[in-house]
Order: C-alpha cells, then structure tokens, then sequence
C-alpha cells in the first residue's frame, strides 16, 4: 500500500502538472482572447467538466487512445485524463485571480510600453499565481481523491492495492481504514506545502488570513 | 512659452461609448516645454481623454501626432514604441503590487528597454532619488502611503524618459495632508522642463505652474487659455460657475 501511495503521488503530481501547465494558457485565452478563441475554450472547459471522471478514462482508454493507434500505460493514460480534467478546473481558479486583480496593473504595464504578452507574464501572472493558491490547494485534494477512480483502469495505486489485498485477507475494515488514512495524510502534507508556498511567496505588507 | 513645432498634437479625438458620447471630437496640442492643466466637472471627459492619448481607450477617430509623426496605433511595435515615449501617472497610482519601489521603477527599463538589471536598477534610484524616496527603494507598494505610491509612480514614468506626460488627476485620491509631496514633485517637473498635460482640481496649483489651462465639460474643450483669463476672467458662463464652484470646495483664494 505504501507502493500504491507512490503511484497515486505520481498520477496526481502528473496531473496537477499536465493542469497548471494547460490551465495557465486557457485561463489567459479565456479572458484576454478573441470572441472565438474564447467559445472554443468554453467548449473545452464544459466538456471536461461536465463528463465524469470514470466516463472519461473509459473513453481515453479504450475509445480514443487506441483508435489512435496509441497504447499507453494506465498510468500514463489516468495522469493525462486528471489532467486534462484538471487543465479545465485550473484554468477557472486563474481565470478568477486574474480578474480579481485591479484593471489598471494592465493599463500601468501597457502605458510603460509593454506589448500585452510581456504584460500578462511580468505583470499579471505574478499575481495571478499568488492568489490562486488556496484554490489550487483546493483543487489538489480534490484530484487526490479522484485518483482513487484510476483504479478501474487497473492502476496500481492506493485503492487498486488495498482491494487487491483485502480480497485475498479479508481485513476489509483494517485494509479500508488504513487507506482512507493515507489519503488523509497526503491531504495534510499537500495542502500544508502549499499553505507554507502561499507563506513564502506573499507580498509583504498584505494581510494574511 | 516657444514657437517651435508641437511635440504632442491630437486632432478631431472622439469617443462613444455605445450611444453616450464621451469626447466630442477633442483637438489640442502641446509645445516642448509646456504644461497644460484639464480641468472641468467629473464626467467632463479629462481621464478618457487622457487616456486616448496614449491608445489605453481606443478613441473611435482621431489622430494623433508625437513630433510631427501621426502614430498608427494599429501597428503593435509603433504604438509600444510610442507609449513608452508618453509617460502615464493615474490618479489611483497602478504600481505592480508584487514589485519593490525600486523594481516597480527599473521593470520597464529591464522588460521594455531591455536594459541590464544593474544598470535598471541603478537608474531607477536616481529617479527614485529625484522624488525623495531612496530610503523606500525596498518596500512594496501595500507599505508605502499615498503620497509615496504616487512618487514611485512619477519615478517609474521618468525613467522611461519621456517626451511628454500625461498625469491624469494625480493628486485626488490622497489623503488632504498627502497632497502637497505629490504638487512639489510635480512642480519640480514643471520647473525642469518637462512637457505636460495634467488634468486636475488643484486650481490654485494649476494658475500657478500652466501655461494654459483647458476647460472641460460634456466631452468638448468649452474654453482654453492662459490661466489668469480662464480663472478670472471666463468668457464662459460654465466656465465661470465651474470655477467658483471649485472654489467654494477647495477654498481657494482665487477672487
């Protein structure tokens, strides 16, 4: 089971990665896009949201994957379906940091000369990121749980190895239990890191709550 | 003040903002050198006006020219190139929030005019320097009061060295005892040569540093000229009332 903790640190790690990396670009073309960019985000974003997780690593897995032609690791395929998943939940959590900040941090980075692009990476991200920790923390238990899904593609992790041992033992309760703490404690130690994250990277002279 | 050529001319400016109309085909301009104040009611269109200058609101026509040249303000590297030749002070500051005094100053020179970090950094002292707040280079903006935020905002302009500056009601959202570090900074300006266009409530400052004053009012140039006709002599009925009001709220000695 301490294996199983591994792999789903790694299917969760991948995803949150796979998000923030996605969700950053969609969150920015979301707000500062085209009216067409934005209707095809929309769309990306109803549809990740909006199909359940199981449904969507069943389609991937067994639909699209190989109609491709590709054959990934369950793994693989569980990092890149959270993710994908998670690209569309982060990018609401940064779409809203970005327009909670004032409009005129843009207009102040445009008047100094600043091409637009070069605004959103100096001026605006930086604050952005900041303020979506605690939506981030938030996100992160979330996909923690979820990952305990990833098990009906056959993925080793927590919940794969606890069945897998309890069918064989019996110790449902013990077994169970037992799994249900480790979920908890790495919701503690992600949502402690990134508080102590938010801590570190705060601007000075804010309050914190 | 000189009879060369305007540095900052603007011509037939108009802005609708669905069926309201904002400016009405605004046109003014500016010698090197001079200082020009905006007064007129909230609403009149200063701000807007201000802000069309340097294309942060797209004025829906117009034109307008920086040393004679008109600016295509579709050209992406044009327009960069030109707002970094127009310095811009807002009335509510706009420092980066997640920046030093001294990183808010030196960013545009390190990001715009891709100017190494040491000698970023160092420029953007001296500037911090000429508005009296080297002491502050390492705070962030949430530690500084009013009137500092709006210094940095004045040595963040500066180092950009600027042809001209727009300084958009720079004194109205500081507390009263704040107001008079910010003035000083800005009649250091004034006195140094840079050119200006300013809009403020500040009457008793503007009689004494413009060269002319422009009053405002439903998005038209109402009436224009040296200060001692436009405060005391108005030819302009609203002129005149806007005046005295101003007075009334500000106390100013202008009778």
């Amino acid at each position: 089971m301490v294996e199983g903790s591994i792999v789903t640190i790694g299917v969760v790690f991948g995803a949150m990665f796979l998000g923030l990396i996605l969700g950053v670009p969609i969150a920015i073309g979301q707000v500062y896009g085209k009216p067409f960019l934005r209707k095809i985000i929309a769309v990306y974003v109803w549809f990740f949201r909006g199909i359940p997780l199981l449904v969507l690593l069943f389609l991937f897995y067994f639909g699209f994957l190989p109609l491709l032609g590709l054959n990934l690791p369950a793994f693989t395929v569980a990092s890149i379906v959270l993710g994908l998943i998670s690209s569309a939940y982060q990018s609401q959590i940064f779409r809203g940091a970005i327009l909670s900040l004032p409009e005129g941090q843009l207009k102040a980075a445009r008047a100094l000369g600043m091409s637009d692009f070069s605004a959103i990476c100096n001026i605006i991200l930086p604050q952005a990121l900041r303020l979506s920790i605690p939506g981030w923390s938030n996100e992160y238990s979330i996909i923690l749980k979820d990952s305990a899904v990833t098990y009906a593609l056959g993925v080793p992790e927590i919940m794969a190895r606890t069945h897998f041992v309890a069918t064989r033992t019996y110790e449902h309760l013990i077994l169970y239990a037992t799994a249900g703490l480790l979920y908890l404690i790495l919701t503690f130690a992600g949502t402690k890191a990134l508080r102590i994250l938010e801590e570190k990277v705060r601007i000075p002279g804010y309050a914190t709550r | 003040m000189t009879n060369r050529d305007p540095i900052l001319k603007i011509e037939n400016i108009s802005k609708k903002y669905g069926s309201k109309e904002i400016l009405r085909s605004i046109s003014l301009e500016i010698k090197k050198g001079e200082t020009k104040v905006l007064i007129g009611p909230s609403g009149a269109g200063k701000s807007t006006l201000l802000q069309c200058i340097n294309f942060l609101v797209m004025p829906d026509t117009g034109k307008v020219y920086l040393d004679g040249r008109c600016i295509n303000s579709r050209k992406k590297k044009e327009l960069y190139t030109y707002r970094q030749q127009v310095g811009m002070i807002f009335q509510d500051f706009n420092l980066f929030d997640h920046l030093t005094a001294l990183e808010n100053v030196s960013i545009g020179l390190i990001r715009v005019k891709k100017i190494k970090r040491s000698e970023a950094n160092e420029r953007a002292m001296q500037e911090l320097k000429r508005v009296g707040l080297e002491e502050h280079a390492n705070k962030y903006p949430a530690q500084l009061s009013g009137g500092q935020k709006q210094r940095v905002s004045i040595a963040r302009a500066l180092a950009m060295d600027p042809k001209v500056m727009l300084l958009d009601e720079p004194t109205s959202a500081l507390d009263p005892e704040l107001v008079g570090e910010v003035l000083n900074v800005i009649r250091n300006l004034v006195e140094s040569g840079m050119t200006m266009l300013m809009a403020t409530h500040q009457i008793n400052f503007a009689a004494a540093v413009a060269d002319e004053i422009i009053f405002m009012e439903n998005g038209t140039i109402i009436e224009h000229g040296p200060p001692q006709e436009i405060l005391f002599k108005p030819k302009n009925s609203r002129t005149k009332s806007f005046c005295s009001k101003i007075n009334e709220i500000y106390g100013d000695m202008l009778t």
